[in-house]
């Protein structure tokens, strides 16, 4: 092949308006929502839209429940542990799931900013994890200095003093 | 302390990170381990409400003292007219004490009373965590504005929380003034004051 018409095959190519497939690929990624679970932050790639058209619910796809707080759908209903929640038909929709709804139902705070896609929810004490339950310490995970994760389960078999202090 | 029976865990609970808290480790020489708690994690497991607050967990990963202020030393200063007391001497010999005896010091507290001073999170304070929670996330995101909304609703919601309110206002530039002015005001302890009971009082 000569030159010139090697130019102009590799000319026309770049001209060629993009593939469906080659399109998605520089899609926008950012999740469709946040959600702020004890001290993780889930991204949720898909949610269902509210049938009353309001913001401020968070419908998630079933399938994302466990792995947001753990939950699963059962017959007898939401279930944790030994703890399951009757769940209300309202409270489903299809493939979705209405996750602030059943975080009223559980008496568990949601804070939520729908503009920014965000919704962080608090303690759900009908887990009965918290310290008034039990004097063993939860487990917890914080990075180091240096961005190593930390556990303070990896203390056990010494005595330890965990201290909060801070720079202001 | 150095004590290699006892293990310290410290957490710098500073949403600005290891440039916030970084330096202040390398001048304590610090030889323990040092967290660099972003989300104010350790305060969220162990409902501290203050800086420094510690507890005490055995080597079954029991939790032999809850919640209370951690200092080392002794001293009380003056604040706008108004004394803030710290109290470390005792402390300190007291975690001494445990590191020594174990299950037999008389600073390990009961079950009664533990539970006599460990309540569950009211309502408030709940919905304040997860207000907070979203603050620093917006402030990490650099959106101060919606931070700023959202620091503001947890200390409305939790005003005894002076964590709350002391990472916010480290932000502003005016955080001495800021703290000063809820000190001044403030009819409760500033820190609980200790009580270093025997076992089982």
């Amino acid at each position: 092949m000569e030159r010139r018409d090697f130019l102009k095959i590799v000319g026309a190519a770049s001209l060629t308006p993009a593939t469906a497939a080659e399109r998605s690929d520089a899609a926008d990624t950012s999740p469709s929502a946040t959600v702020l679970y004890d001290d993780r932050a889930i991204a949720l790639d898909r949610i269902g839209v509210d049938p009353a058209g309001e913001t401020g619910p968070l419908w998630v796809r079933k399938r994302d429940l466990p792995r947001v707080n753990g939950f699963e759908l059962k017959p007898q209903g939401a279930c944790r542990a030994d703890l399951c929640i009757p769940v209300p038909k309202t409270m489903t929709r299809g493939d979705f799931f209405n996750l602030t709804a059943f975080a009223k139902k559980a008496a568990q705070p949601v804070v939520a900013e729908p503009s920014a896609k965000v919704w962080s929810f608090g303690e759900m004490q009908a887990l009965g994890g918290g310290l008034s339950n039990s004097r063993i310490a939860p487990d917890f995970e914080v990075l180091d200095r240096l961005g190593r994760p930390v556990h303070l389960a990896g203390f056990r078999g010494k005595k330890a003093l965990v201290i909060t202090w801070a720079s202001w | 302390m150095k004590n290699q029976s006892l293990e310290i865990i410290a957490a710098a609970q500073d949403v600005g990170g290891e440039t916030a808290a970084g330096k202040w480790y390398d001048a304590a020489k610090a030889t323990f381990t040092q967290l660099v708690d972003v989300k104010h994690t350790v305060s969220s497991v162990f409902q501290f409400i203050n800086v420094p607050m510690g507890v005490w967990i055995d080597e079954q990963g029991r939790i032999v003292r809850p919640a209370e202020p951690a200092w080392a030393a002794t001293r009380t200063d003056v604040y706008g007219g108004k004394p803030l007391a710290i109290e470390g001497e005792a402390y300190v010999a007291a975690l001494r004490d445990w590191v020594a005896n174990g299950d037999k010091s008389e600073y390990v507290l009961s079950d009664e009373e533990f539970a006599r001073r460990v309540k569950p999170r009211s309502a408030n304070e709940m919905e304040a965590e997860a207000s907070f929670k979203l603050a620093v996330w917006f402030q990490q995101a650099g959106d101060t504005d919606r931070a700023t909304k959202y620091f503001e609703r947890a200390q409305a919601l939790n005003p005894d929380d002076w964590n709350y309110h002391r990472q916010e206002w480290s932000f502003t530039g005016e955080a001495g003034k800021k703290w000063l002015e809820k000190f001044k005001g403030y009819d409760k302890e500033y820190y609980p004051k200790l009580e270093l009971k025997k076992k089982g009082g």
